[in-house]
C-alpha cells in the first residue's frame, strides 16, 4: 500500500467520485448523530451547573466515576454484566446457528417461511410485555408455575421473584427466546448462501449429514459468525436494561443476581438525575467496550487475517 | 488502499466534527427578561406551565379560559404542558436540561433539591418582593420560608394541606357484616384482630394494599411519623430534637417491619406485593380489597371514597406533624429556562389570589365541567359525571393557593376552614425550613439508593423476613456510606440551627 503513489490515490479518487458522492449523506448523519454528540463526553468530568450552562460548569476530574467503583457492589455489577453478555452470546451463538441450519434442512418452503416467522416473533415484542408474559408465568400466587405445573409435579410453590438463585437461568432463557431468532435469520440468509455444488460433492463422496453441517456448513459461515459475535462483543459491557429491569419486575430482593452496570446506574441516578454522574457511566462502559472489541479484533486477526473486522 | 482512505475520511469527520462544535456554543440566548420588566407597556406573552397529571380532553380550552383573565391582567397567554405522570421524572430533566421554555414547573422534595443545587431554578425573593403581594398574604411567614436553601427562596409552596397523620381506612359494609368494632384501635398492632375475621372469612380478599404503586406498606406511616428531612436518608425520629439518626437502625422501625412480616405470614397481604403496581384502591374498586394505611386530612377519607365507590371507615392512628417535607413537596418553581421570569411571577401571584383562575385549573369551566349546589360547593351539571368529563383533573393541591378554590359537593363545605385549622393546630418539627443539599454526598447517595432499592420494598411489605434481612440491609447501608450521609446532613441542619 506504501508503494502507492500519492497522485495514484487523487486518480482513484476522481475514478469513483460518484461513490465518494454517494457517500456524503451518510457521512453527514454519522456526524451529526454519532460525532458531534461525542463533545458531550466533556459532562463526565463537570459538575453540571444549569445557570452555568456545561461549558462554564467546574470541573471535577474523575469525582463522577466515583460512585461507580465506591461499593461493594461494583464487583457484583460488573461481574453479572460481563458474565450475563458472555453466557447470552455463546448460548444465542450455538441456538441461533443450530436454528439456521434446522431452518435450510427444510425443504417444504412454506413451512420454513413460517418458522422463521415464528422465532423471529419474540425479538418483536417490548420487554415490558415479556415482563407480564412472565409474570404470568412466576407469580406468586397466580402463576402457571405455581398453581399448575409445581403442584403437578408435587413440589412446593416458589417465591420466584424472591429467590436470586433461580435468575441467572429465567433470564437466559428469556434472552435466547427473545433474541435467537433474530441472529438465526442472519446465519439463515449466510447458510442460504452457500453453494450447493459443496454438498452435491460431499454427498458423492459419501458424507453424511452431520459431516457436511461440520466441514461445510460451519467453516462458511464462519466470517458472519465472527463478524456478529465481535459486534456483540463489542457491547458486552452494555446490558440488556429492559431484560433485567422488566423483567425481573425491579425485585430488590433479586439484586444479588440481576443487578447489572445500567439497572445500578439507573437506580442510582433516580433520586439525583445527575447528568454527570450518567454521562461518567456511559463514557466508562464506551471505553470498556472500544478495549474490548480492539482486543477480540486483534485476537482473530492472529488466527484467521480474513476474518477479523478491521 | 481502502484503509487509507478510510482513515482519511475518519480524520476529516472528527476535524469537521470539531468546526461544528466550535460553532454550536455560540448561538445560545443569553438575553433573559428584556421585556416585562418595565411597569408601562407589557409586551404580549405566552406562559409555559409544566405539570403532571392523566390526560384531560377539554385542556386546550381551560388554558384559553385562563388567558382571557391573564390577558387582560398581565397581557399573557397561559399554554398548559401536561406530562404523563410515569413519565415526569424522565420528562422534567429533559425539559429542563434542554432550552425549552419553561415559565413555571411543578417542583418539590427531591427534585427540588437536586434543581436547585444544579442552578435550574431562579432565585425568587426579589421576584416576590416586586409582583408577588398575593403569595405573602397567603402564607403564615414560617411556611413560606420552608423552601428556603441558603436563605434563598426557590419555589412558592402550593397552599394546601401541609401536615399529615397516619391513617387506616376499611370498607363499611364488611365491618358491618362481620360486626367488627374499630373503635379501640390506637395502633397498628390492634388492627390484626380486625384482619383476622375478614382474612377468615373473605379468603378472596387482599385484606391490607399498597397506597400507592411505588409505596410500600409502611411508606405513609414512616413518612406521617417522623420528620423525614427529604428522603429518609437520616431522620428525626423526635420532633421536637435536631438529633439526625438512621431511620433503619431505630426499634420503631424494627417494630414495624415485624408486624408487616406477621401480616404477610397470615396473608394479610398480597403475595406479589413488593413487585406488584396494584394498590388497595384498585383491590377495593374491584371488590377484592379492604383496608389502607394512607395519609391522612381533611376531606382524605371523602376524597377516598369516591375513587372506590363505597363508604370507608377510617382510623387516626396519631396526630398530624407539619415537617418542611410535607411543606416542600409540591411547589411551583420558575425555572432558568424562563424567557420573562418577571411575567411568570404576576401569573404565579394570580394563581394565590385570583379565584377564578384557581377554580378554573382546579375545577373547569362553570356549566361545563361543574355547576354551582351552595355559596362555595359545586357538582357534576347533569349529565356528566367522573367517567365523561373533559375536564377533572382534582389536582388542586398542585396549582397555587388550593384554599380559594369551591369545594366539591362531597367535601364538607367548610373543608378549607377545617384544612386551615389542622395545618395551624399540626405538631411542627424543629427542622421546619430546613432543605438538605446532598451534592456534597452524592457519590454515597447513589450507592444508598441502590441499596435501599435491593431491600426496602421486600421488608416494607413483609415478602422477605426482618429476622435475616434487617441486619443484612442495616450492614449494607453501612457500607454504602450511610454514616457519612447522616453527619453531613446534622452538620448541615445544626449550621441552619445557628443562622435561624
Amino acid at each position: 500500500m506504501k508503494a502507492m503513489a500519492n497522485g495514484s490515490t487523487l486518480k482513484r479518487a476522481m475514478k469513483y467520485k460518484m461513490l465518494y458522492i454517494m457517500l456524503i449523506p451518510g457521512i453527514v448523519y454519522l456526524l451529526i448523530n454519532n460525532y458531534v454528540p461525542m463533545l458531550g463526553m466533556i459532562i463526565a468530568f463537570k459538575d453540571i451547573n444549569f445557570a452555568k450552562g456545561i461549558l462554564g460548569s467546574d470541573w471535577v476530574g474523575f469525582k463522577n466515576f466515583e460512585y461507580l467503583f465506591k461499593t461493594a457492589d461494583a464487583y457484583i455489577i460488573t461481574r453479572n454484566t460481563i458474565l450475563y453478555n458472555v453466557v447470552f452470546i455463546v448460548v444465542n451463538l450455538v441456538v441461533a446457528v443450530a436454528l439456521a441450519i434446522l431452518l435450510n434442512e427444510m425443504k417444504n418452503r412454506f413451512m420454513s417461511r413460517f418458522y422463521q416467522s415464528i422465532v423471529l416473533l419474540p425479538h418483536l415484542i417490548s420487554s415490558v410485555i415479556i415482563g407480564y408474559l412472565v409474570f404470568s408465568l412466576l407469580s406468586a400466587e397466580t402463576g402457571l408455575m405455581n398453581k399448575t405445573i409445581l403442584p403437578w409435579l408435587g413440589i412446593d410453590p416458589i417465591m420466584w421473584y424472591n429467590e436470586p438463585g433461580f435468575w441467572p437461568y429465567i433470564l437466559t432463557f428469556v434472552k435466547i427466546w427473545s433474541t435467537a431468532g433474530y441472529l438465526c435469520i442472519i446465519y439463515f440468509a449466510a447458510v442460504v448462501g452457500i453453494d450447493q455444488e459443496y454438498y452435491e460433492a460431499a454427498t458423492l463422496d459419501g458424507a453424511n449429514k452431520f459431516q457436511q453441517i461440520l466441514k461445510i456448513t460451519i467453516p462458511l459461515i464462519t466470517p458472519v459468525i465472527v463478524i456478529m459475535t465481535l459486534m456483540q462483543i463489542g457491547r458486552i459491557f452494555y446490558s440488556d436494561f429492559g431484560l433485567f429491569y422488566q423483567v425481573t419486575l425491579d425485585s430488590g430482593v433479586l439484586l444479588p443476581t440481576t443487578n447489572v452496570i445500567d439497572t445500578y446506574v439507573y437506580r442510582s441516578l433516580l433520586r439525583n438525575g445527575d447528568i454527570g454522574m450518567s454521562s461518567a457511566a456511559g463514557l466508562y462502559q464506551s471505553i470498556v467496550g472500544f478495549i474490548i472489541i480492539l482486543i477480540s479484533n486483534y485476537a482473530v486477526k492472529k488466527i484467521n487475517p480474513d476474518n477479523s473486522l478491521f | 488502499m481502502f484503509k487509507k482512505i478510510s482513515t482519511t475520511v475518519l480524520a476529516m469527520m472528527m476535524t469537521a466534527s470539531l468546526v461544528l462544535a466550535g460553532c454550536g456554543k455560540s448561538n445560545e440566548p443569553v438575553n433573559k427578561g428584556q421585556n416585562g420588566a418595565n411597569d408601562g407597556e407589557l409586551a404580549p406573552y405566552e406562559i409555559n406551565m409544566v405539570f403532571y397529571g392523566p390526560p384531560q380532553k377539554d385542556l386546550d380550552e381551560i388554558a384559553a379560559e385562563m388567558s382571557k383573565i391573564t390577558k387582560e391582567k398581565i397581557n399573557a397567554t397561559v399554554k398548559l404542558v401536561r406530562i404523563e405522570p410515569a413519565a415526569w421524572a424522565e420528562q422534567s430533566i429533559l425539559m429542563l436540561t434542554g432550552n425549552e421554555q419553561v415559565d413555571l414547573i411543578v417542583t418539590g422534595g427531591g427534585d427540588y433539591s437536586r434543581q436547585v443545587a444544579q442552578g435550574q431554578l431562579i432565585a425568587l425573593d426579589d421576584l416576590v418582593q416586586k409582583h408577588g403581594q398575593g403569595i405573602v398574604k397567603a402564607f403564615e411567614p414560617e411556611v413560606l420560608g420552608a423552601s428556603k436553601v441558603n436563605g434563598q427562596t426557590y419555589a412558592i409552596p402550593t397552599n394546601r394541606d401541609f401536615a399529615s397523620h397516619p391513617l387506616v381506612l376499611m370498607r363499611q359494609d364488611m365491618l358491618d357484616k362481620y360486626k367488627l368494632d374499630i373503635s379501640s384501635i390506637k395502633t397498628i398492632d390492634d388492627l390484626d384482630a380486625i384482619f383476622k375475621v375478614i382474612h377468615e372469612n373473605e379468603p378472596n380478599v387482599n385484606v391490607l394494599g399498597k397506597a400507592s404503586a411505588a409505596a410500600s406498606i409502611a411508606n405513609r406511616l414512616l413518612e406521617t411519623r417522623w420528620d423525614i428531612l427529604g428522603d429518609y436518608i437520616g431522620v428525626l425520629p423526635n420532633l421536637d430534637e435536631l438529633k439526625v439518626v438512621n431511620l433503619y437502625e431505630t426499634p420503631e422501625y424494627a417494630d414495624m417491619l415485624n408486624t408487616i412480616r406477621r401480616w404477610y405470614l397470615e396473608g394479610y397481604i398480597h403475595k406479589d406485593a413488593a413487585t406488584s403496581k396494584e394498590t388497595a384502591v384498585d383491590y377495593i374498586k374491584a371488590n377484592i380489597g379492604f383496608a389502607v394505611i394512607n395519609k391522612g386530612k381533611p376531606g382524605a377519607v371523602g376524597q377516598t371514597e369516591n375513587r372506590v365507590d363505597t363508604k370507608l371507615a377510617s382510623v387516626d392512628i396519631g396526630s398530624q406533624i407539619t415537617s418542611t417535607t410535607s411543606i416542600t413537596s409540591i411547589m411551583l418553581g420558575i425555572p432558568t429556562n424562563s424567557k420573562d421570569p418577571d411575567r411568570a411571577m404576576m401569573f404565579l401571584d394570580l394563581l394565590y389570589s385570583d379565584p377564578d383562575l384557581v377554580n378554573l385549573i382546579n375545577w373547569g369551566i362553570e356549566g361545563k365541567h361543574y355547576v354551582k349546589v351552595g355559596d362555595s360547593s359545586i357538582d357534576f351539571p347533569p349529565g356528566v359525571d367522573a367517567s365523561n368529563s373533559g375536564f377533572n383533573l382534582r389536582q388542586g393541591w398542585m396549582f397555587g393557593n388550593q384554599l380559594l378554590s369551591y369545594t366539591w359537593a362531597t367535601d364538607v363545605p367548610n373543608l378549607w376552614e377545617e384544612m386551615d385549622k389542622y395545618n395551624r393546630e399540626a405538631k411542627k418539627s424543629a427542622a421546619l425550613g430546613f432543605t438538605y443539599n446532598p451534592i456534597p454526598v452524592k457519590t454515597e447517595l447513589a450507592a444508598i439508593t441502590n441499596v435501599t432499592r435491593q431491600y426496602a420494598m421486600g421488608l416494607e411489605t413483609g415478602t422477605i423476613d426482618p429476622e435475616v434481612n434487617l441486619p443484612k440491609f442495616i450492614a449494607a447501608l453501612k457500607a454504602a456510606g450511610i454514616d457519612k450521609v447522616i453527619a453531613e446532613k446534622q452538620k448541615q441542619l445544626d449550621e441552619w440551627a445557628k443562622n435561624k
